[in-house]
C-alpha cells in the first residue's frame, strides 16, 4: 500500500467505521443530553409533587385545627361536633373527620362527619402509640378510606379537661395525584420533544460541522483515482495544516520520483555511450572477437534497459493523480514515425475520442504507444490503424494498433513477449519494444493482447487504466 | 557529401568518424553545442548528426536554434536514454531521425542514406495561401513561420486543399485523393481529418460549405470581411 492509499484508508476509516468521530461525536452527545434531560424530568415532578403535597395539607391540618378549636366538652360527657365545611355534609364528598375519645387503649369514635356516614376512621397502632407520646402534635399519614379513595390523613392526640381525644382530619389526594401525574405527563411530553430536536441538531452540527473532513477524504479518494493531484479546496484552519501537510507530502513523492527518473536516465547515458563505442569498435568486421563483443555488447544493453525499467516502475508506484490525454500524444507519435518512415510511406491512421485519459503518467503513455508503432512500422506494408476507445463500464482505456503486414503465427505470441526477443533478426530493431510494452502495461494493471488484424497483419489489443473528460460542446 | 558530426565522447566521435569517411561523407567534428551550433550556423552541411546529450548547450536547444533562424538541413538524432519523450522532444524541435545509442554503425549509415536522398528529392513549387505554406519537396508545411505538425493524411489532405486554394471541394472527391484504392472510404473520416487540420491551422481557415464540400480560405480574405 503506497502512503497516499494508506491516508485515504485512514480517513475514510476515521469517519466511517467503527471508531468513527461523527459517531462518537453524536453518541456522547445525545447520552450526555439524554442523561440531563431525565433527571431535570425528575427533578420536576418530583418538585411539583412535594408542593402540591404541601398545598394540600395545609387544608388538611387547617380543618384538624378547627376540630380541636370547634369541639365542645357537653357536661354529659357527650361531644358536640363542630360546624365544618360544607362538604363534610355530603356523603363520600372526600372531607372527612371525626373525634375519638381514647378510652383505656380503645379508640372510641364519639362524633364524625356526615360525609363518612357509617365508616369509622382508623388511626394504625404504630401512629397511634407515637401521637401519645407526644400529644397536640400532627401526624400526617396515607389511608384507603370509603369507597376505596386514597386519603391523606392529619391526626392530633389532645387531653382536654383529662380526656383523650384523637381529631382526624382526612381529604381524598386522589384530584391532586391526578394533578401530579398530568404535570409529569407534560413535562416528559415537552422534554421528549426538547430531545428530538436537539438530537437532530446536534446530528446536523456534526454532520455539518465535520463536512470539510468529508470533502479532504473526498479530495484524497480523487487523487487516488488520478482525477486530481493536490488538495485544492480551501479548509477551516484546524484541517489546512492536514491538506497543506498532504500537498507537501504528495511534493515530495513527485520530486522523489522525477529525481528518481533522473538518475535512471543519467545512469543510461553513461553506459550506453561505452557500449556503443564497443559496438562500432567492433564494426562488422569478422572474426571470434568482434563477433563476442557484437553479443556481450547486446546482452549488456539488454541488462541495462531490464534494470533501468524496474527503477522505473518503482519510481512510478509513488505517482498518483496523473492523467494523459490520448489524443495528443498519438498525434504526435503518428507525425513523428511517418517521417522517420517515410521511405516506405508509411500512413498511420489514427482514431480516438476527444477528451479520452489515460490514467497514468504521459512518459508511461509516450513509452506504450511509441514502442507499438514503431514496431507496426518496421512490420508494415504501408498501412497502420490505431483505435483508442473509452469502455465506460470499466473505466478502461483499449487501444488497438494494426497493421497490414506479415503478421505473426499464433504460435509464436507467448515467445514474442519474452525480454530481448525478436521477430525477426534481420529487421532493425531492440527486439526489447514488445517487452517493454508488455512490462509497462502490467504496472498499470493492464492486459495486452494479440490478435490478427483485419488489414492482414498483426493487431496488438491493450487495455489500461481510462478517464473520459466531459468536453464542452 | 559533407556532414557534421556533434558528439561528445572522443572514443565513440573517433570511431564514427572513421567509419563516415570510409562510407565517402566528409565529416566535421563538433565535440559540445556551442561548436556544434557554429559549425550548423556557418557550413552547409547535407546532413547532421546531433547526439542530444552536448555539454554547454543541449542537441534539443542547438537544434530549436538552427529550425528558428531557418535551417532546413536534415538532423538525425542520437539518444542515450532511448525514452519516447526524449525522441519526441526532439522531433518537436526538428529532428527528421532518431537512432538510440548503442547502434550499428550500418544502420546509422542507411539512415543517413535515406536523409540525404530525401532532401534532394525534385524540387516543386512552393504552395502558399495566406500565411500557410507548403513545401512538398520536405512534405512541410508551416503557419505563420511556426512548423506544422502534421500526419501524412492531414498532410495530403492540406496538399489537395491549397493546390485547390478558393475552390469548393466536395467530400466524395477528397476521399479519393486521401486514400489509395483499397482504404475503407468511411466519409466521417473526412470530417475527422478536417476537425483535426482545423485544430493545427486555425479554425478559420477551412469553411464548410453546406451540401457542397469545403474550401480553404486565405487569411486575408477573413480580414477583409471583418
Amino acid at each position: 500500500m503506497t502512503p497516499q492509499q494508506w491516508i485515504g484508508k485512514a480517513f475514510s476509516r476515521l469517519i466511517h467505521g467503527r471508531n468513527s468521530l461523527v459517531g462518537r461525536l453524536i453518541r456522547l452527545a445525545s447520552a450526555w443530553f439524554i442523561f440531563s434531560l431525565v433527571i431535570t424530568a425528575i427533578a420536576l415532578t418530583m418538585f411539583f409533587h412535594e408542593a402540591a403535597l404541601q398545598r394540600f395539607q395545609v387544608n388538611v391540618s387547617q380543618i384538624s385545627n378547627n376540630l380541636l378549636a370547634g369541639t365542645n366538652l357537653e357536661a354529659d360527657g357527650s361531644v358536640t361536633p363542630p360546624i365544618s365545611d360544607a362538604r363534610a355534609n355530603f356523603t363520600y364528598s372526600g372531607l372527612y373527620w371525626q373525634v375519638s375519645e381514647v378510652v383505656s387503649g380503645q379508640v372510641v369514635p364519639r362524633a364524625s362527619s356526615r360525609s363518612l356516614w357509617h365508616v369509622n376512621l382508623t388511626v394504625p397502632e404504630a401512629i397511634l402509640a407515637t401521637l401519645q407520646k407526644k400529644p397536640d402534635d400532627v401526624a400526617y399519614y396515607n389511608e384507603t378510606g370509603p369507597q376505596r379513595q386514597y386519603l391523606r390523613i392529619a391526626a392530633r392526640f389532645s387531653v382536654i379537661s383529662g380526656r383523650n381525644f384523637l381529631f382526624i382530619a382526612a381529604e381524598d389526594r386522589g384530584p391532586m395525584d391526578k394533578d401530579v401525574r398530568t404535570f409529569g405527563l407534560v413535562t416528559a411530553l415537552a422534554l421528549l420533544i426538547l430531545a428530538i430536536g436537539s438530537l437532530l441538531s446536534i446530528f446536523f452540527q456534526v454532520r455539518i460541522g465535520l463536512r470539510p473532513l468529508f470533502d479532504l477524504t473526498g479530495e484524497i479518494a480523487g487523487i487516488q483515482r488520478g482525477e486530481q493531484q493536490r488538495i485544492v479546496k480551501t479548509y477551516p484552519a484546524e484541517i489546512t495544516p492536514v491538506a497543506r501537510q498532504i500537498n507537501a507530502f504528495l511534493d515530495d513523492a513527485q520530486e522523489m520520483m522525477e529525481r528518481q527518473r533522473m538518475h535512471v536516465g543519467n545512469l543510461a547515458h553513461a553506459l550506453k555511450t561505452p557500449l556503443s563505442v564497443l559496438l562500432t569498435a567492433a564494426g562488422d568486421a569478422d572474426g571470434a572477437l568482434p563477433e563476442t563483443v557484437r553479443k556481450q555488447t547486446e546482452t549488456m544493453r539488454g541488462q541495462v534497459d531490464h534494470h533501468l525499467r524496474r527503477a522505473r516502475a518503482a519510481a512510478r508506484a509513488q505517482t498518483l493523480g496523473e492523467r494523459t490525454p490520448v489524443e495528443p500524444v498519438l498525434d504526435e507519435m503518428a507525425v513523428m514515425l511517418e517521417q522517420v518512415f517515410q521511405e516506405k510511406g508509411v500512413i498511420i491512421d489514427w482514431r480516438a475520442p476527444e477528451g479520452l485519459s489515460f490514467r497514468g503518467e504521459r512518459q508511461d503513455f509516450q513509452e506504450i504507444a511509441g514502442n507499438l508503432l514503431e514496431n507496426a512500422c518496421i512490420w508494415c506494408k504501408r498501412r497502420i490503424r490505431i483505435t483508442a476507445e473509452f469502455i465506460e463500464d470499466e473505466q478502461v482505456l483499449s487501444l488497438s494498433i494494426e497493421d497490414d503486414g506479415p503478421g505473426l503465427d499464433e504460435s509464436r505470441f507467448e515467445e514474442v513477449l519474452k525480454r530481448g526477443a525478436r521477430l525477426d533478426e534481420s529487421v532493425p530493431g531492440t527486439g526489447l519494444g514488445l517487452s517493454i510494452v508488455d512490462e509497462l502495461v502490467r504496472a498499470y494493471g493492464g492486459q495486452l493482447k494479440f490478435e490478427r488484424a483485419a488489414l492482414g497483419g498483426l493487431k496488438v489489443k491493450i487495455r489500461l487504466p481510462g478517464m473520459m473528460e466531459n468536453t464542452v460542446g | 557529401m559533407r556532414i557534421l558530426l556533434a558528439e561528445d565522447d572522443p572514443d565513440l566521435s573517433r570511431q564514427l568518424k572513421a567509419s563516415l569517411s570510409d562510407a565517402g561523407y566528409v565529416v566535421d567534428h563538433a565535440p559540445d553545442g556551442e561548436e556544434a551550433h557554429f559549425l550548423g550556423d556557418t557550413e552547409p552541411y547535407d546532413c547532421i548528426i546531433l547526439d542530444l546529450g552536448l555539454p554547454k548547450i543541449d542537441g534539443v536547444s542547438v537544434l530549436e536554434r538552427w529550425r528558428r533562424e531557418g535551417k532546413a538541413t536534415p538532423v538525425l538524432i542520437l539518444t542515450a536514454r532511448g525514452a519516447w519523450s526524449d525522441k519526441v522532444a526532439g522531433f518537436d524541435a526538428g529532428a527528421d531521425d532518431y537512432l538510440t545509442k548503442p547502434f550499428h554503425t550500418e544502420e546509422l549509415l542507411a539512415r543517413l542514406r535515406a536523409l540525404v536522398r530525401r532532401a534532394a528529392g525534385h524540387a516543386q513549387p512552393l504552395l502558399v495561401c495566406g500565411g500557410l505554406r507548403l513545401d512538398p519537396r520536405a512534405a512541410r508545411a508551416s503557419v505563420n513561420g511556426e512548423p506544422l505538425r502534421l500526419t501524412s493524411l492531414e498532410y495530403r489532405l492540406l496538399h489537395y486543399l491549397m493546390l485547390h486554394q478558393n475552390r469548393v471541394i466536395s467530400r466524395t472527391e477528397l476521399v479519393e485523393h486521401l486514400y489509395d484504392q483499397d482504404f475503407d472510404r468511411d466519409s466521417n473520416t473526412i470530417e475527422v481529418f478536417m476537425g483535426r487540420l482545423r485544430k493545427k491551422i486555425g479554425n478559420d481557415r477551412i469553411e464548410t460549405v453546406r451540401g457542397l464540400g469545403y474550401r480553404l480560405k486565405p487569411l486575408h480574405d477573413e480580414v477583409g470581411s471583418l
